[in-house]
This record gives structure tokens, sequence and C-alpha cells, in this order.
């Protein structure tokens, strides 16, 4: 086939100047033989025409950065171009990287990686990691239980636990942290959200068996002298932001963050007697510094978090405890380091990558107590290096994770105690490879780790993307992926229920492999961009640690399935600037998740099968105004023994008013005002044998006004 | 929840379709996609800019702005304090030498 039309170039650049390589904007990007110049956006994407000329040569020139030349011909429209920047700090002879590349941003990379900005966040109300997804059709936010409010998110149909969550390539919100967790990362803090469907790459572990979802902080070296962000709602819940990045020497950056936040506000609009947001006070700590050598980089930090909740009937207060309760008290501190070290060949890095934390949780709902210890430390060394050129690359490594947990938690007469204190020592080793073509790339690659429980576990994977025309991209993944439940950390809001827990003698590691394939057609309509997406991933569990609240209505049973569970999940985006200005975005998702309960293949208990999303954004030309409004409908969902809920949609909306250093936000959330009536079970008698508050599928409070306050001094 | 919408509606509105703006075209001396982001914020700053879009190849900044706030006059004072010539207004010399090297005359 012969192409006579002009051909079209798009990459991404980026600039290598820490250890996490970003997008650069405002690149000049110039065709050399042509004359022609563009500028790249935003997001490091830039396009340009190439000329009569071919081959012809592009150079990239922007202040502070190496400029970089390189050259394309007209079957590189197929290609997704990457261009790595080396900082101007780095030494002179060193070039990282300058090549083709399908690794940048979501559409260049070979998984299928969504990425939400800090634009993303702004459009809602900000303030915690599961509030972040809010505006987003992939991960489903929903309550966990209807006494502590805990928040938790699905990606693929499953729990957040199968996906695995890590900060800056280090895992973290595992363990203890899953229940709770998903409130302790203020929204502020992050830079970008990289969210990967199925099996992620084998160098950061081997949880991801639904997906991962990678949370990027902001950088001390990009923070400015102080950000403050201010936030309160009508519900009475207040939470203040206070970051700043600073200026050591030449090489070294400061980033502070500091976080506080407080729910004081007591409602029963329901009348049932109990409150309907838990009382709680939480604080956040992150300092953190970045080096930048000549040959050497390095990023540290230290974070402390303490989180006190109070829930339950009116009657119940600290200091007064009558009637039924719920109290959470856990603190954490976790130190990371990571450091790279650049080799004498372009493409050439050693990565080093330590963590520790410490974690103490403690709680009650009703007579139920539970408590958790967690101590672990986490080593990730890996090595980087080009086979011939930067189209052939090789990643090796090894791992290690050291375990100590303790888990118990009461049955719902106080008195006996489940759980287990258990070590797991994982040493692993991995290799990856990547080869980046005109229109093929591909990702594969394997690790295997050595669990002193789970005993050996081999993860190969695999992700290839072929661009079948230069605006149509088929991505297509498989691999496999494990865990080792933890089954009492990992359901702790189950405790808020008179449900005894029973649970299998033996526990054994969670197996899934994981398929599944994905289109993406960019176009151009009236000058301005849009994309349609559809994408189908299959989840196949050889071996799940379910949580059974079907066989036995008085129970909650633990049990080991094999080959018994599944889950595919279908989903069709659309996007498009419908007017200069107006984004719109359209989402469909499909969810069938089963597993053997009561002895038939049933759906997963409160998950909704079907979620329509639609998400309005514009923002004026000279960027004073930005409004928000985010639409989602949700199919009922079925409940354990009784029956179904029924379909429900939630409305949110904002505003924000931006001035030189000063922005404000004001919106609402659940406009429709939907609310479930009747979330907790039993509520007459809390101690009796009906009471449960897990089976919440909607919101308990109505309609909600915020507002807020961001303010920058550079 | 109505008066919510109402108070959308009305923003929206008014942002949208306010009296009829003027459009001006001003030579500049930019330099770099840096230049480009100083310039059109500082615009974008300005009480009554409806919006301003530099172009990197001619230097030449369109801005369209609402004749009852704002006059090409102080339009031109704020590239100026900004560190930019604007048409035959010479830049704030103090400003000037605030900017990046990159911005700075002959610093590309």
């Amino acid at each position: 086939m012969v192409f006579n039309f002009k051909a079209q170039i798009r990459g991404v650049v980026q600039g290598a100047d820490s250890l996490q390589t970003k997008p650069l904007k405002n690149v000049k990007i110039t065709l050399l033989g042509a004359g022609t110049s563009v500028y790249s956006n935003e997001d490091g994407t830039f396009e340009i025409l190439l000329g009569k000329q071919s081959p012809d040569t592009l150079l990239f020139t922007i202040k502070g950065y190496r400029s970089d030349r390189l050259v394309v011909t007209r079957s590189d429209r197929f290609a997704a171009l990457n261009v790595v920047l080396v900082s101007g700090q780095l030494v002179r002879e060193i070039v990282v990287s300058g090549g083709k590349d399908a690794h940048g941003i979501s559409k260049m990379k070979t998984l299928h990686v969504e990425e939400l900005t800090s634009a993303e966040f702004r459009k809602a109300a900000c303030c915690n990691l599961s509030e972040s997804f809010e505006t987003n059709a992939t991960v489903d936010v929903s309550m966990a239980d209807a006494i502590s409010g805990a928040k938790k998110i699905q990606l693929l149909g499953l729990d957040a636990v199968y996906t695995q969550l890590q900060f800056e390539n280090i895992p973290f919100l595992r363990g203890l942290e899953s229940a709770f967790g998903m409130s302790a990362i203020p929204g502020t803090w992050l830079e970008s959200i990289q969210i990967t469907k199925g099996t992620g790459s084998v160098v950061n572990g081997y949880e991801s068996m639904a997906g991962l979802v990678n949370l990027e902080f902001k950088k001390p070296k990009d923070m400015p002298l102080m950000s403050l962000n201010a936030y309160q709602n009508r519900f009475g819940r207040t939470e203040l932001n206070l970051q700043s990045g600073q200026r050591l020497s030449e090489r070294w950056h400061m980033g502070l963050f500091a976080s506080g936040a407080a729910v004081y506000g007591t409602f029963d609009h329901n009348h049932d007697g109990f409150r309907d947001q838990a009382l709680s006070n939480t604080f956040n700590l992150l300092q953190r510094f970045s080096y930048q050598g000549p040959r050497m980089e390095a990023q540290l930090g230290l974070q402390a978090y303490a989180d006190d909740k109070t829930g339950g009937q009116m009657s119940f207060s600290k200091q007064n405890p009558v009637g039924y309760g719920m109290g959470l008290q856990s603190q954490h501190i976790s130190a990371f380091s990571k450091t790279g070290f650049f080799g004498k060949k372009p493409g050439q890095s050693l990565g080093v990558i330590a963590n520790v934390k410490f974690q103490d949780l403690d709680g009650f709902y009703g007579l139920r107590h539970f408590t958790g210890k967690e101590k672990r430390a986490y080593l990730n060394v890996i090595y980087d290096d080009n086979i011939g050129n930067a189209d052939h690359k090789i990643k090796a490594g090894a791992s290690f994770l050291g375990l100590q947990l303790q888990q118990f938690a009461a049955q719902p007469d106080g008195a006996m105690v489940v759980g287990n204190t258990r070590t797991e020592l994982v040493p692993g080793v991995f290799t990856e490879y990547t080869y980046s073509g005109n229109r093929l790339s591909a990702v594969i690659g394997a690790r295997y780790d050595q669990h002193n429980i789970a005993g050996a576990q081999f993860s190969p994977r695999a992700h290839l993307k072929y661009a079948l025309t230069p605006q149509l991209d088929l991505r297509a993944t498989g691999g496999r992926a494990w865990r080792l439940p933890n089954y009492v950390a990992d359901n702790l809001t189950l405790l808020a229920s008179s449900k005894a827990w029973v649970a299998a003698p033996t526990l054994l590691p969670e197996i899934s492999w994981n398929v599944g394939a994905s289109l993406v057609q960019g176009f151009s309509f009236k000058k301005r961009k849009g994309s349609i997406s559809l994408d189908a991933y299959h989840t196949r569990f050889s071996q799940q640690f379910v949580a059974d609240r079907d066989s036995v209505s008085s129970l909650v049973i633990f049990k080991n399935l094999s080959d018994n569970s599944v889950a595919t999940v279908l989903q069709a985006e659309f996007a498009y600037e419908v007017l200069r200005g107006l984004d719109l975005r359209l989402a469909y998702k499909f969810q069938d998740v089963r597993a053997l309960y009561a002895g038939k293949l049933q759906n997963q208990v409160l998950l909704p099968r079907q979620r329509f999303f639609t998400n309005l954004a514009y923002q004026t030309r000279n960027k004073r105004w930005e409004y928000d409004l985010t639409y989602s409908r949700y199919s009922a969902v079925r409940l354990p023994h009784h029956g179904i809920g029924s379909p429900w949609a939630l409305l949110n909306a904002q505003v924000t008013r931006s001035w030189k250093k000063t922005e404000l936000y004001i919106g609402g959330e659940n406009l429709l005002n939907f609310t479930q009536h009747h979330p907790i079970m039993g509520v007459d008698n809390p101690f009796g044998s009906d009471f449960d508050a897990t089976e919440i599928w909607a919101p308990i409070m109505g309609w909600n006004v915020y507002f807020g306050l961001r303010y920058t001094l550079k | 929840m109505k008066k919510l919408l109402f108070f959308l509606f009305i923003t929206l509105s008014t942002t949208l379709f306010a009296q009829k703006p003027a459009l001006v075209k001003i030579q500049t001396n930019a330099q770099c996609g840096d230049c480009k982001d100083r310039i059109e914020t500082a615009l974008h700053q300005t009480k009554g800019v409806v919006y301003a879009e530099l172009n990197m190849e001619t230097k030449v900044v369109e801005v369209k702005y609402k004749v009852s706030k704002t006059d090409v006059a102080t339009l031109q004072k704020v590239l100026n304090l900004a560190g930019y010539d604007a048409d035959d207004q010479k830049a704030d010399p103090t400003a000037q030498k605030a900017l990046p090297l990159c911005c700075q005359p002959g610093g590309h």
C-alpha cells in the first residue's frame, strides 16, 4: 500500500532529570529539511507533518536540556516516537536515551495505561485518593460499610487488593492499609495517577492480578515555595493541606507535605439512630528530598500518618461509650529511598528502591474488636540496558520482601478470635524485554518468586501493541499474577455485622490469569481531537480466597475456590472536544464477576453489572473559569440472600475561578439527592443476630455542597 | 439544588455571551515556549482579556478583549511589565532581566 497523502509523525518528548522521566511541554520540534516547527503540548505530545523530503531530521530543543536529533521517514507515521531529553545538569557525555519507543503517555505505551493528571484532580472536590477516581469510568469507588464510611475502589470488577497499588513504583496500601487506606492519601499531594488494566510490568512485583495503579506525588523540584488548600463541606468536614518546595542547593531539593482533616458533623438524616458519617481526625506528614548529581540521582522520603475514627449510634462517643460504637486508631510511619546510577553507555542504568513500614491498627465494631501490626521491608534492584540500539531494551533485577503481619478480629459475641500472625519472606528475580518497532511494540517479561508459605511462583506476562493505521492502535495483554490473602486485614469492614466468620483452615495463595485486548481510535473532526476506545478484560482465578455471604445467612464463610471464579469486563469510551474548550467524555461499562457461592456461580454481591458515565468539562479560553459536570448511572446490585438493590445515579458539579495566585472552587455532590433508605439492617438491636451494616451500595447522605481555596506562592 | 443550577447557568451565560469584544494583534519579541506561557498567562490575568494566543512563528500575540474594560495601551503595558517588547513599546528592563535565560534577548 502506498500512502501519497501527508504523513503525520506523532510522539512524546520527555525530560530525564530525576529518577522519573516526565513529559516536557513547550519543546521546540523542528523538521530541518521541511523547515517547519511545532511545540510540544502540556503532556509532552506533539504532531508534525512530514514534508516531501524523506528521510528528514527532527530537532528537539528546550532550555535546560540537551538538544537531540532524530531521523524520521514516512514509515514512522505508525510509530509513537518517544524522545527523552537529558537534563543539562547531567554529565555531558552521557545520553540516557533518544530513540523510538512505545513508552510515554497513554497513547504511546505498549500497555493499556490511562493517565490522570493534576488537571483531572481539579475537577473534583480534591480531598483524598478515593475521591480522585470519581471523574473516571475505569475505577469504581464505593462505600465499604455504613458505619465507618470507609471508601473502597474496584478495578475490572475486582476489589483493590487484586490491583497492585504503588507509590512511585513502590508497592503500598497493602496489608493493614487495605481496608481504610484509600482515604489516607490527600488528593492535592498527587501529581498524576497511571491506571494499567491487566497484569502490570513484572518489574514492580507479582500482585497486579486485575491491574496496576501507580501514584506519582509532587516532586520537590517542581513544587512552589508554598501552596495551601482549604476545604469545607456542609456536613462538617474540614481539610487543610500545606505543601512547600525548597531548593537547598544546586543538587538538593526538599518537599514538605502536611495535611490535616477533621469530620465533626453529627447527622442522622435517615433517623436510624446511627451517625451517617463517622467522626474522624487525620494527620499526614511527608518530607521528601531529591538529589541530582552528575552520575547519580536519589529520592528519599519519610512519611507519618495517624487516624482516629469514631462512629456508630448517636448515643455513642469516646467519652461516653453507650450503645453500639465503632472506633479505629491507626498509625504508621514509612521511609523510602530510590537511587539511580547512570552507566557510561546510553540507556544503561541501575536503580535501587528500598522501603520500610511500621503500622499499628486497633479498633472495634460493637463488641468485635480488631487489631493488627505490620512490619515490612522491601528492596528492588533494577538494571536497565539497551541491546544494540534503543529499539531493544532489557531490564533485569531482583527483589526481596520481608513482612510480619499480625491480624486478629473478634466474633460477634466479642470473645472468640480469628486471625493469625505470619511472616513472609519473598526473594524474587525478574527480567523484561522491550521491543519498539515502527508498528509493533512488545513487552515480554517473567518473574520468579520463592515465597516461604506460597512456595515457588512463576509469573510470565506479555503485552503487545500494533498500529493498524496511524490512528488506530490494537493492544493485547496476557499474564499470571498471584498474592497471599490476608483475610482479616482485607475484610475488616465486614466486621460491621453480626455475621460470625468461619475461615478455611488452610490459606492457599490466590492465583489468576488475566487476558485482555483494546482498540483505541484517535480522530480529528473540525480540527478538534477525539478518541474512541473499546476494551475487554477477562480474569480467571485458578485459586481465589473468597468471602461467601450467601451460603449461610448468619455467617461469612472464607473459603478457597479452585477454578470457580471469573471476572469479565467490557468498556467503551468516547472522548471529544465538542466546542473549543468543551470536552465531553462518555463511557459504558459492563462487568460480569462471578464466583461459586451457595453452590452456584453467582454474581459478586454489591457490584453493579453496568455503569454509564459522562463528564462534561468546560474551560474559558482565558483559563479563569472551569466548569465540570460528572454523571454516573449504576445498575441494581445483587444483595446477599434477599434480592437486589435499585438502579441509582450520581451527579456532581464544580465551578472553579482562578486568579494569579488564588483559586476558589465550589461544588456539589450527589445533586440528584439519591440515598439508600435502610443502609443498616437490624438497627433496633445492633447486638442482635440481624444487624448488618455491610450491605451498602449507594450514598447514605444526600446532596452536599462544598467550597475550597487553593493559594500558591512561587 | 435548583438555585445551584440557576447559579451555574448565570455564570456560564455571562462568561459566554458578554458584549462583543475587539481583536488586536501585538508584535512581541518572544523566543521560546516558556515565553509563550508567560505572555499568555500575563494577558489572561489582565482584566478584560477574553483570550490571548501567541503565534510562535511570527511572535505576534492575538488578544481578544472587552473594549469597556481595557485598551491596547494597557495590554502593551502588561507585556512590557512581563519583560517583553510590545509593538514599539520597549520591555521594562527590570522585568526583562528577571526572565529565565532562554527568554532574554539573544538567549535562545
